[in-house]
């Protein structure tokens, strides 16, 4: 495999109130990634966008998104309807065609237009099971309760994930909740659906993020510490919740299996676990142990900007690196109801 | 198949909500429109000048703002491309006679607007380098919807003719598609 490295991260911090146009959103981080890549705009070989245009209201909304990108004379690009974390995943295999060496990659999305608990019905089976209209707090709340049933977890286990995420979020400008709680102080809070409460559940905000990647020698010249991609994957489980054991993840178990993230030991883990107890199946089924520190950036649990909370998680990783002189660090994202689909990207340092 | 059963067949109805929140730059835009003024963002680098504006250069990928960067743009143009509707008359369809739609490149603009009614001329007389100015609905009736990206269309009815020399093909050529 062709060594393929992040050289430059910028993020906008998530808006609650939103309102600002997502190719507005985009133009501020767009530039900032590229600017600090030292790439001139003009020569990054190819463009790789996530978005979702039911988060928008619009079909093909993503067009706009492309003009933060100054596409004149025409790019080479693609787009997905995934996750930023997956348009990663594509920039990566086209930068191992060999016959360029950059790569944009970005994501944005605009959930403030419009209601979750409704628009993310129609990701689910179309013919038996979005007619039910469930929305993703209560699907979540299912696989919570599953998870706690068969492992013996409690509520207080969840609260605790939410305690050290807020207080970790504490040292991220880009975290819109933080601060010092007791888990027996946020247990005092109602249920939202049963076993969550609001705070196992993620903030909803719009956001973007991008950052640029470069293929071989030429990201060591670029960068002081670039981080290198040594492993990257993607699976996706069964699309019906009802044929799954929904307290397991083994396409998150796959997937870091194929990315290989037990060939050596893993200093950080950046996981895109929205929901409390996600962090809890996740580190199960990727082997992280308590050596293991997660999500020093607070997490999805503290800013999620929908579609672009992976690729956070991602340049939250490559921040590890770069910024913070790890040597191995996970990222992890997911797409889907129930930790559906799942990707994990192992980096390392040179 | 021999012996399955029938097709059978469920509908479904969806029904999402969604709420906009005008960006400044669509308020200030439609504010002006409403006031019977056409603006636009010129780019402090390229020069091009944007109407409706969108808040930044989508070639130098430079920001700009109503306040260094707003322009005002004639009311008055050409015509650079058109099509004759002949509206098929489907549940709903609120349009009964054939009319005209263009593309107009406006004065001091630097690419066209689209989907402009045309009015006031035979529609066999249409042409594209045709020049053509704003009748605009009376103040009381304009809408500040272009702030939700209604486009001109919400404080000005029409376009028709002027009389002026068609301008030449030449002058607005790559403005044609």
């Amino acid at each position: 495999m062709r060594d393929v490295a992040i050289v430059s991260f910028s993020q906008l911090r998530g808006d609650p109130e939103g309102g600002v146009p997502e190719v507005l959103m985009l133009v501020p981080v767009v530039l900032e990634a590229i600017e600090k890549s030292g790439v001139p705009r003009k020569q990054i070989g190819f463009t790789c966008s996530g978005s979702c245009d039911y988060l928008t209201g619009a079909p093909f909304a993503f067009v706009q998104n492309l003009a933060a990108t100054g596409a004149w004379p025409p790019i080479s690009e693609s787009h997905l309807e995934m996750d930023g974390a997956w348009a990663l995943q594509e920039a990566w295999v086209r930068l191992q065609h060999g016959d360029i060496d950059t790569a944009l990659v970005f994501a944005s999305g605009r959930p403030s237009n419009s209601d979750l608990r409704e628009v993310l019905c129609l990701q689910l089976d179309p013919y038996y099971l979005m007619p039910l209209w469930p929305d993703y707090i209560s699907l979540a709340a299912l696989q919570a309760q599953a998870l706690l049933a068969r492992t013996g977890h409690t509520e207080k286990d969840l609260a605790e994930i939410v305690v050290r995420a807020r207080r970790a979020a504490l040292s991220n400008p880009n975290a819109e909740i933080s601060g010092e709680f007791t888990a027996s102080e946020l247990l005092q809070a109602p249920y939202v659906s049963s076993p969550l409460r609001a705070h196992d559940c993620p903030p909803i905000s719009d956001g973007a993020a991008a950052m640029v990647l470069v293929a071989g020698d030429r990201a060591r010249d670029l960068c002081e510490r670039p981080a290198w991609i040594r492993g990257i994957d993607h699976r996706i489980d069964a699309q019906y919740p009802g044929v799954r054991d929904l307290s397991v993840s083994p396409s998150a178990r796959l997937a870091g299996e194929h990315a290989g993230v037990g060939r050596g030991p893993v200093e950080v883990a950046e996981l895109a676990a929205a929901f409390s107890h996600e962090e809890l199946i996740l580190r199960e089924a990727l082997g992280l142990g308590d050596e293991v520190l997660v999500n020093p950036s607070g997490g999805a649990l503290c800013s999620n900007p929908m579609v672009a909370t992976g690729l956070i998680r991602i340049g939250e990783a490559f921040r590890q690196i770069h910024e913070q002189g790890r040597e191995r660090v996970l990222a992890h994202a997911s797409s889907g109801p129930c930790l559906q689909q799942n990707l994990v990207c192992v980096l390392e340092a040179d | 198949m021999a012996g399955s059963e029938p097709v059978s067949f469920m509908q479904q109805m969806v029904s999402l909500e969604y709420k906009l929140r005008a960006s400044p730059v669509a308020v200030d835009f439609a504010r002006r429109l409403c006031a019977g003024t056409i603006t636009g963002h010129a780019c402090p680098e390229c020069g091009l000048v944007y109407t409706p504006p969108s808040g930044f250069c989508s070639i130098c990928v430079v920001p700009t703002n109503t306040r260094e960067h707003e322009v005002e743009i004639a009311d008055r143009g050409t015509v650079t491309a058109f099509t004759i509707v002949n509206p098929i008359q489907y549940r709903g369809q609120k349009e009964r006679e054939v009319y005209a739609v263009a593309s107009i490149l406006l004065d001091g603009a630097s690419g066209t607007i689209g989907q402009q009614r045309l009015g006031d001329v035979d529609l066999d007389r249409v042409r594209m380098g045709m020049r053509v100015e704003a009748v605009w609905l009376p103040e009381e009736k304009r809408k500040d919807s272009a702030a939700m990206g209604a486009g001109l269309a919400s404080a000005i009815h029409h376009w028709r003719p002027v009389d002026e020399p068609d301008t030449p093909l030449e002058e607005f050529a790559e403005h044609i598609i």
